[in-house]
Protein backbone atom coordinates (compact mmCIF):
# COMPACT_ATOMS: atom_id res chain seq x y z
CA UNK A 1 0.00 0.00 0.00
CA UNK A 2 1.29 3.44 -0.86
CA UNK A 3 1.40 5.86 2.03
CA UNK A 4 -0.38 9.13 1.23
CA UNK A 5 2.26 11.89 0.99
CA UNK A 6 1.84 14.54 3.63
CA UNK A 7 2.18 17.99 2.10
CA UNK A 8 3.90 20.43 4.40
CA UNK A 9 2.27 23.86 3.94
CA UNK A 10 5.64 25.52 4.70
CA UNK A 11 7.21 23.60 1.79
CA UNK A 12 4.44 24.82 -0.51
CA UNK A 13 4.85 28.39 0.69
CA UNK A 14 8.63 28.30 0.25
CA UNK A 15 8.36 26.75 -3.22
CA UNK A 16 5.99 29.54 -4.30
CA UNK A 17 8.14 32.25 -2.72
CA UNK A 18 11.37 31.04 -4.31
CA UNK A 19 9.87 30.24 -7.73
CA UNK A 20 12.33 31.47 -10.37
CA UNK A 21 11.23 33.85 -13.10
CA UNK A 22 12.58 34.47 -16.57
CA UNK A 23 16.06 35.90 -16.99
CA UNK A 24 16.35 39.01 -19.16
CA UNK A 25 17.09 38.02 -22.77
CA UNK A 26 20.34 40.03 -22.84
CA UNK A 27 21.75 38.69 -19.55
CA UNK A 28 24.60 36.81 -21.27
CA UNK A 29 25.67 39.86 -23.26
CA UNK A 30 25.55 42.12 -20.20
CA UNK A 31 27.52 39.61 -18.12
CA UNK A 32 30.37 39.58 -20.64
CA UNK A 33 30.54 43.37 -21.00
CA UNK A 34 33.00 44.14 -18.16
CA UNK A 35 35.29 41.36 -19.42
CA UNK A 36 35.68 43.11 -22.79
CA UNK A 37 37.30 46.17 -21.27
CA UNK A 38 40.98 45.75 -21.94
CA UNK A 39 42.15 48.77 -19.94
CA UNK A 40 43.61 47.15 -16.84
CA UNK A 41 44.62 50.16 -14.79
CA UNK A 42 45.63 48.24 -11.68
CA UNK A 43 48.10 46.09 -13.62
CA UNK A 44 49.62 49.34 -14.92
CA UNK A 45 49.82 50.69 -11.37
CA UNK A 46 51.54 47.50 -10.20
CA UNK A 47 54.12 47.80 -12.97
CA UNK A 48 54.79 51.48 -12.22
CA UNK A 49 55.33 51.13 -8.47
CA UNK A 50 58.71 51.66 -6.82
CA UNK A 51 59.29 50.47 -3.24
CA UNK A 52 61.87 51.64 -0.70
CA UNK A 53 62.64 49.84 2.54
CA UNK A 54 64.85 50.08 5.58
CA UNK A 55 65.86 46.88 7.38
CA UNK A 56 62.86 47.51 9.69
CA UNK A 57 60.11 47.84 7.09
CA UNK A 58 58.71 49.46 3.96
CA UNK A 59 59.34 53.21 4.07
CA UNK A 60 58.16 54.53 0.69
CA UNK A 61 55.84 53.46 -2.13
CA UNK A 62 55.56 55.72 -5.17
CA UNK A 63 54.65 55.41 -8.85
CA UNK A 64 58.25 56.24 -9.70
CA UNK A 65 61.80 54.91 -9.57
CA UNK A 66 63.08 54.93 -5.99
CA UNK A 67 66.36 54.30 -4.17
CA UNK A 68 67.63 50.69 -4.22
CA UNK A 69 67.43 48.73 -0.94
CA UNK A 70 70.39 49.53 1.36
CA UNK A 71 70.83 45.97 2.65
CA UNK A 72 69.88 42.35 2.04
CA UNK A 73 67.23 42.54 4.77
CA UNK A 74 65.68 45.60 3.11
CA UNK A 75 65.76 43.89 -0.28
CA UNK A 76 63.86 40.89 1.11
CA UNK A 77 61.20 43.26 2.50
CA UNK A 78 60.89 45.01 -0.88
CA UNK A 79 60.41 41.62 -2.57
CA UNK A 80 57.80 40.62 -0.01
CA UNK A 81 55.95 43.94 -0.42
CA UNK A 82 56.02 43.64 -4.22
CA UNK A 83 54.54 40.14 -4.00
CA UNK A 84 51.84 41.17 -1.53
CA UNK A 85 50.90 44.32 -3.46
CA UNK A 86 50.64 42.29 -6.69
CA UNK A 87 48.35 39.77 -5.00
CA UNK A 88 46.28 42.58 -3.49
CA UNK A 89 45.85 44.32 -6.87
CA UNK A 90 44.77 41.02 -8.47
CA UNK A 91 42.13 40.41 -5.77
CA UNK A 92 44.06 37.55 -4.15
CA UNK A 93 44.89 39.24 -0.85
CA UNK A 94 42.92 41.32 1.67
CA UNK A 95 45.66 42.13 4.21
CA UNK A 96 49.39 42.94 4.31
CA UNK A 97 51.87 41.21 6.56
CA UNK A 98 55.01 43.10 5.44
CA UNK A 99 56.04 45.62 8.15
CA UNK A 100 56.17 49.37 7.49
CA UNK A 101 58.84 51.72 8.82
CA UNK A 102 57.26 55.08 9.75
CA UNK A 103 60.14 56.16 12.02
CA UNK A 104 60.89 59.17 9.77
CA UNK A 105 57.23 60.21 9.55
CA UNK A 106 56.18 63.21 11.74
CA UNK A 107 54.15 62.29 14.82
CA UNK A 108 50.80 63.78 13.70
CA UNK A 109 50.99 62.10 10.31
CA UNK A 110 51.98 58.77 11.88
CA UNK A 111 48.88 58.88 14.10
CA UNK A 112 46.70 59.67 11.07
CA UNK A 113 48.19 56.72 9.17
CA UNK A 114 47.72 54.38 12.14
CA UNK A 115 44.06 55.38 12.37
CA UNK A 116 43.55 54.85 8.62
CA UNK A 117 45.14 51.42 8.84
CA UNK A 118 42.25 50.33 11.09
CA UNK A 119 39.65 50.78 8.34
CA UNK A 120 38.67 47.25 7.29
CA UNK A 121 39.14 45.99 3.75
CA UNK A 122 36.30 47.00 1.46
CA UNK A 123 35.01 49.75 3.76
CA UNK A 124 35.30 53.54 3.67
CA UNK A 125 35.39 56.26 6.34
CA UNK A 126 35.16 60.04 6.06
CA UNK A 127 38.17 62.26 6.79
CA UNK A 128 36.33 63.45 9.91
CA UNK A 129 36.29 59.90 11.30
CA UNK A 130 40.09 59.77 11.15
CA UNK A 131 40.32 63.24 12.72
CA UNK A 132 38.07 62.18 15.60
CA UNK A 133 39.93 58.94 16.11
CA UNK A 134 43.23 60.73 16.69
CA UNK A 135 41.58 63.22 19.05
CA UNK A 136 41.67 66.24 16.70
CA UNK A 137 38.06 66.34 15.51
CA UNK A 138 38.48 69.71 13.81
CA UNK A 139 41.73 68.94 12.01
CA UNK A 140 39.95 67.46 8.98
CA UNK A 141 42.00 69.43 6.48
CA UNK A 142 45.30 68.49 8.16
CA UNK A 143 44.19 64.85 8.10
CA UNK A 144 43.58 65.18 4.35
CA UNK A 145 47.07 66.62 3.86
CA UNK A 146 48.68 63.89 5.98
CA UNK A 147 46.90 61.16 4.00
CA UNK A 148 47.76 62.86 0.70
CA UNK A 149 51.43 62.45 1.64
CA UNK A 150 51.05 58.86 2.85
CA UNK A 151 54.53 57.36 2.36
CA UNK A 152 53.16 53.80 2.11
CA UNK A 153 49.86 53.92 0.13
CA UNK A 154 48.05 50.62 -0.48
CA UNK A 155 49.64 49.07 2.65
CA UNK A 156 48.22 51.92 4.76
CA UNK A 157 44.85 52.17 3.00
CA UNK A 158 44.39 55.92 2.63
CA UNK A 159 42.19 55.12 -0.41
CA UNK A 160 39.51 54.01 2.09
CA UNK A 161 39.12 57.57 3.37
CA UNK A 162 36.51 59.61 1.50
CA UNK A 163 34.80 62.94 1.92
CA UNK A 164 31.73 62.89 4.16
CA UNK A 165 29.52 63.93 1.22
CA UNK A 166 30.54 60.74 -0.61
CA UNK A 167 33.09 62.54 -2.84
CA UNK A 168 36.39 60.77 -3.49
CA UNK A 169 38.62 63.48 -2.08
CA UNK A 170 41.85 63.06 -4.02
CA UNK A 171 44.49 60.33 -4.07
CA UNK A 172 48.22 60.44 -4.51
CA UNK A 173 48.12 57.96 -7.42
CA UNK A 174 45.17 59.87 -8.94
CA UNK A 175 41.43 59.73 -8.30
CA UNK A 176 40.84 57.12 -11.00
CA UNK A 177 42.98 54.62 -9.10
CA UNK A 178 41.12 55.41 -5.88
CA UNK A 179 37.89 54.50 -7.66
CA UNK A 180 39.44 51.33 -9.07
CA UNK A 181 40.76 50.23 -5.68
CA UNK A 182 37.31 50.66 -4.12
CA UNK A 183 35.82 48.62 -6.99
CA UNK A 184 38.53 45.97 -6.53
CA UNK A 185 37.78 45.68 -2.82
CA UNK A 186 34.07 45.46 -3.62
CA UNK A 187 34.53 42.33 -5.69
CA UNK A 188 37.19 40.62 -3.56
CA UNK A 189 35.90 38.25 -0.87
CA UNK A 190 37.50 38.44 2.58
CA UNK A 191 36.94 35.02 4.16
CA UNK A 192 37.51 31.83 2.24
CA UNK A 193 37.21 28.25 3.42
CA UNK A 194 38.51 25.03 1.95
CA UNK A 195 35.84 22.42 1.26
CA UNK A 196 38.47 19.69 1.75
CA UNK A 197 40.10 20.78 5.04
CA UNK A 198 37.13 22.72 6.49
CA UNK A 199 39.48 25.52 7.56
CA UNK A 200 38.55 29.16 6.98
CA UNK A 201 41.26 31.76 6.17
CA UNK A 202 41.56 35.42 5.32
CA UNK A 203 42.07 35.70 1.56
CA UNK A 204 45.82 35.93 0.97
CA UNK A 205 46.82 33.58 3.81
CA UNK A 206 49.74 31.32 2.90
CA UNK A 207 47.73 28.25 3.95
CA UNK A 208 44.60 29.35 2.09
CA UNK A 209 46.42 30.14 -1.16
CA UNK A 210 47.22 26.43 -1.59
CA UNK A 211 43.50 25.64 -1.85
CA UNK A 212 42.43 24.87 -5.41
CA UNK A 213 39.82 27.17 -6.94
CA UNK A 214 37.12 24.51 -7.07
CA UNK A 215 37.37 23.90 -3.31
CA UNK A 216 36.97 27.55 -2.25
CA UNK A 217 33.85 28.51 -0.31
CA UNK A 218 33.27 32.11 0.78
CA UNK A 219 31.85 32.94 4.21
CA UNK A 220 30.36 36.15 5.56
CA UNK A 221 31.84 35.70 9.05
CA UNK A 222 33.94 33.29 11.07
CA UNK A 223 30.83 32.48 13.13
CA UNK A 224 28.95 31.54 9.95
CA UNK A 225 31.82 29.24 8.98
CA UNK A 226 31.86 27.67 12.45
CA UNK A 227 28.10 27.09 12.26
CA UNK A 228 28.61 24.70 9.34
CA UNK A 229 31.63 22.86 10.73
CA UNK A 230 34.64 24.99 9.67
CA UNK A 231 37.39 26.15 12.03
CA UNK A 232 39.48 29.34 11.75
CA UNK A 233 43.04 29.02 10.38
CA UNK A 234 45.79 29.16 13.02
CA UNK A 235 48.18 30.95 10.65
CA UNK A 236 46.10 33.99 9.58
CA UNK A 237 43.70 33.90 12.56
CA UNK A 238 40.64 35.35 10.81
CA UNK A 239 38.70 35.58 14.07
CA UNK A 240 41.25 37.96 15.62
CA UNK B 1 24.55 12.71 -23.68
CA UNK B 2 25.10 15.29 -21.04
CA UNK B 3 24.56 18.48 -23.00
CA UNK B 4 25.37 20.71 -20.01
CA UNK B 5 28.89 19.32 -19.91
CA UNK B 6 29.23 19.57 -23.67
CA UNK B 7 28.20 23.21 -23.42
CA UNK B 8 30.82 23.81 -20.75
CA UNK B 9 33.46 22.42 -23.10
CA UNK B 10 32.38 25.11 -25.54
CA UNK B 11 32.51 27.80 -22.85
CA UNK B 12 36.04 26.69 -21.91
CA UNK B 13 37.04 27.26 -25.53
CA UNK B 14 35.58 30.77 -25.44
CA UNK B 15 32.42 29.89 -27.42
CA UNK B 16 29.98 32.72 -26.65
CA UNK B 17 27.00 30.89 -28.18
CA UNK B 18 27.57 28.02 -25.73
CA UNK B 19 27.81 30.56 -22.92
CA UNK B 20 24.54 32.20 -24.00
CA UNK B 21 22.87 28.78 -23.88
CA UNK B 22 24.21 28.14 -20.33
CA UNK B 23 22.81 31.56 -19.32
CA UNK B 24 19.49 30.71 -20.99
CA UNK B 25 19.28 27.47 -18.97
CA UNK B 26 20.36 28.77 -15.59
CA UNK B 27 19.99 32.57 -15.65
CA UNK B 28 16.45 32.62 -14.23
CA UNK B 29 17.32 30.31 -11.33
CA UNK B 30 20.57 32.12 -10.54
CA UNK B 31 18.70 35.43 -10.49
CA UNK B 32 16.02 33.97 -8.21
CA UNK B 33 18.59 32.70 -5.68
CA UNK B 34 20.46 36.03 -5.73
CA UNK B 35 17.21 38.01 -5.60
CA UNK B 36 15.89 36.21 -2.55
CA UNK B 37 19.24 36.42 -0.76
CA UNK B 38 20.03 40.04 -1.55
CA UNK B 39 16.53 41.53 -1.62
CA UNK B 40 16.83 43.97 -4.49
CA UNK B 41 16.58 43.23 -8.20
CA UNK B 42 19.52 45.51 -9.03
CA UNK B 43 21.87 43.79 -6.54
CA UNK B 44 20.68 40.37 -7.71
CA UNK B 45 21.41 41.24 -11.35
CA UNK B 46 24.83 42.60 -10.42
CA UNK B 47 25.71 39.43 -8.45
CA UNK B 48 24.39 37.16 -11.21
CA UNK B 49 26.30 39.03 -13.91
CA UNK B 50 29.51 38.80 -11.88
CA UNK B 51 28.94 35.08 -11.34
CA UNK B 52 28.33 34.51 -15.05
CA UNK B 53 31.38 36.51 -16.07
CA UNK B 54 33.44 34.39 -13.65
CA UNK B 55 31.88 31.26 -15.15
CA UNK B 56 33.03 32.41 -18.58
CA UNK B 57 36.50 33.63 -17.65
CA UNK B 58 37.33 30.79 -15.27
CA UNK B 59 35.65 27.99 -17.21
CA UNK B 60 38.89 26.03 -16.98
CA UNK B 61 38.38 25.55 -13.24
CA UNK B 62 35.12 23.67 -13.95
CA UNK B 63 35.49 20.00 -12.98
CA UNK B 64 33.50 17.72 -15.30
CA UNK B 65 32.71 15.34 -12.41
CA UNK B 66 30.51 18.14 -11.01
CA UNK B 67 27.09 19.04 -12.37
CA UNK B 68 27.28 22.42 -14.12
CA UNK B 69 24.57 23.68 -11.77
CA UNK B 70 26.71 22.78 -8.71
CA UNK B 71 29.59 24.81 -10.06
CA UNK B 72 27.43 27.78 -11.05
CA UNK B 73 25.66 27.87 -7.69
CA UNK B 74 29.00 27.66 -5.86
CA UNK B 75 30.25 30.72 -7.74
CA UNK B 76 26.98 32.61 -7.25
CA UNK B 77 26.57 31.85 -3.54
CA UNK B 78 30.22 32.81 -2.91
CA UNK B 79 29.47 36.23 -4.42
CA UNK B 80 26.12 36.64 -2.59
CA UNK B 81 27.55 35.60 0.79
CA UNK B 82 30.37 38.13 0.43
CA UNK B 83 27.82 40.81 -0.45
CA UNK B 84 25.90 39.91 2.73
CA UNK B 85 29.13 40.25 4.73
CA UNK B 86 29.67 43.70 3.29
CA UNK B 87 26.14 44.71 4.18
CA UNK B 88 26.42 43.57 7.78
CA UNK B 89 29.69 45.52 8.09
CA UNK B 90 27.96 48.56 6.61
CA UNK B 91 25.05 48.24 9.01
CA UNK B 92 27.44 47.84 11.93
CA UNK B 93 29.27 51.01 11.05
CA UNK B 94 26.25 52.87 9.62
CA UNK B 95 28.20 54.97 7.14
CA UNK B 96 25.70 57.44 5.75
CA UNK B 97 24.14 55.56 2.89
CA UNK B 98 20.63 56.16 1.72
CA UNK B 99 20.02 52.72 0.24
CA UNK B 100 16.72 51.14 1.08
CA UNK B 101 17.36 47.54 1.96
CA UNK B 102 14.50 45.34 2.89
CA UNK B 103 11.55 43.77 1.21
CA UNK B 104 11.44 43.99 -2.55
CA UNK B 105 8.20 45.35 -3.95
CA UNK B 106 7.01 42.00 -5.26
CA UNK B 107 7.39 40.46 -1.81
CA UNK B 108 4.20 42.20 -0.71
CA UNK B 109 2.21 39.02 -0.70
CA UNK B 110 4.95 37.21 1.19
CA UNK B 111 5.85 39.97 3.62
CA UNK B 112 5.66 37.76 6.72
CA UNK B 113 7.78 35.06 5.13
CA UNK B 114 10.27 37.62 3.88
CA UNK B 115 10.67 39.08 7.38
CA UNK B 116 10.87 35.62 8.94
CA UNK B 117 13.63 34.61 6.48
CA UNK B 118 15.66 37.65 7.50
CA UNK B 119 15.88 36.13 10.97
CA UNK B 120 17.21 32.82 9.72
CA UNK B 121 21.03 32.60 10.02
CA UNK B 122 22.81 33.31 6.73
CA UNK B 123 24.12 29.82 5.98
CA UNK B 124 20.70 28.24 6.52
CA UNK B 125 19.09 30.96 4.39
CA UNK B 126 21.47 30.21 1.51
CA UNK B 127 20.59 26.51 1.73
CA UNK B 128 16.85 27.24 1.85
CA UNK B 129 17.11 29.43 -1.27
CA UNK B 130 19.02 26.77 -3.22
CA UNK B 131 16.71 24.03 -2.02
CA UNK B 132 13.49 25.80 -2.96
CA UNK B 133 14.52 27.63 -6.11
CA UNK B 134 15.88 24.55 -7.81
CA UNK B 135 14.85 21.58 -5.63
CA UNK B 136 18.49 20.56 -5.24
CA UNK B 137 19.34 17.36 -3.37
CA UNK B 138 21.09 17.36 0.02
CA UNK B 139 24.20 15.97 -1.69
CA UNK B 140 24.31 18.80 -4.22
CA UNK B 141 23.69 21.42 -1.52
CA UNK B 142 26.57 19.90 0.45
CA UNK B 143 28.92 20.13 -2.56
CA UNK B 144 27.87 23.71 -3.34
CA UNK B 145 28.65 25.01 0.15
CA UNK B 146 31.51 22.58 0.91
CA UNK B 147 29.80 21.06 3.95
CA UNK B 148 28.60 17.62 5.01
CA UNK B 149 25.19 16.22 4.11
CA UNK B 150 24.37 16.00 7.82
CA UNK B 151 25.15 19.70 8.24
CA UNK B 152 22.88 20.49 5.27
CA UNK B 153 20.04 18.54 6.89
CA UNK B 154 20.48 20.10 10.31
CA UNK B 155 20.78 23.64 8.87
CA UNK B 156 17.64 23.22 6.76
CA UNK B 157 15.71 21.74 9.68
CA UNK B 158 16.85 24.57 11.94
CA UNK B 159 15.96 27.18 9.34
CA UNK B 160 12.51 25.75 8.81
CA UNK B 161 11.88 25.44 12.55
CA UNK B 162 12.78 29.13 12.91
CA UNK B 163 10.43 30.02 10.04
CA UNK B 164 7.60 28.02 11.61
CA UNK B 165 7.98 29.74 14.94
CA UNK B 166 8.28 33.17 13.30
CA UNK B 167 5.27 32.67 11.05
CA UNK B 168 3.31 31.24 13.96
CA UNK B 169 4.22 34.30 16.04
CA UNK B 170 2.99 36.71 13.37
CA UNK B 171 -0.27 34.83 13.28
CA UNK B 172 -0.62 34.29 9.56
CA UNK B 173 0.93 32.35 6.72
CA UNK B 174 1.18 35.22 4.30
Amino acid sequence: MIEPRVIDPLDTLLTEYFAPGEAPADLARRALEPGRRTDDGLARLEAAIGIEASPRGISLIRAARVAPPPSAAARRLVEQARKEIGEYLRGERVFFSVPVDLSRTPDFQRRVLEAASHIPFGEARPYGWVAERIGHARAVRAVGTALGRNPVPLIVPCHRVWRSDGGLGGYLFGEEYKRELIALERRTPVLEGSATTHIVCRVGCVAGSRVQAQHRVVFASVDDARSVGYRPCRVCQPAA
Amino acid sequence: MDTDRALMEGVTNGDEAAFTEVVHRYGGRLLAVAGRLLGSRADAEDATQRALLQCFSEARSYQPQWAVSTWLYRILTNICVDELRRRSARTAHAVATSRTDGAPAEAGRYMDLHRALERVPREARVLLALRYVDGLSYGELARIRGISVNTVKSQLARGKALLRSQLGATGGRR
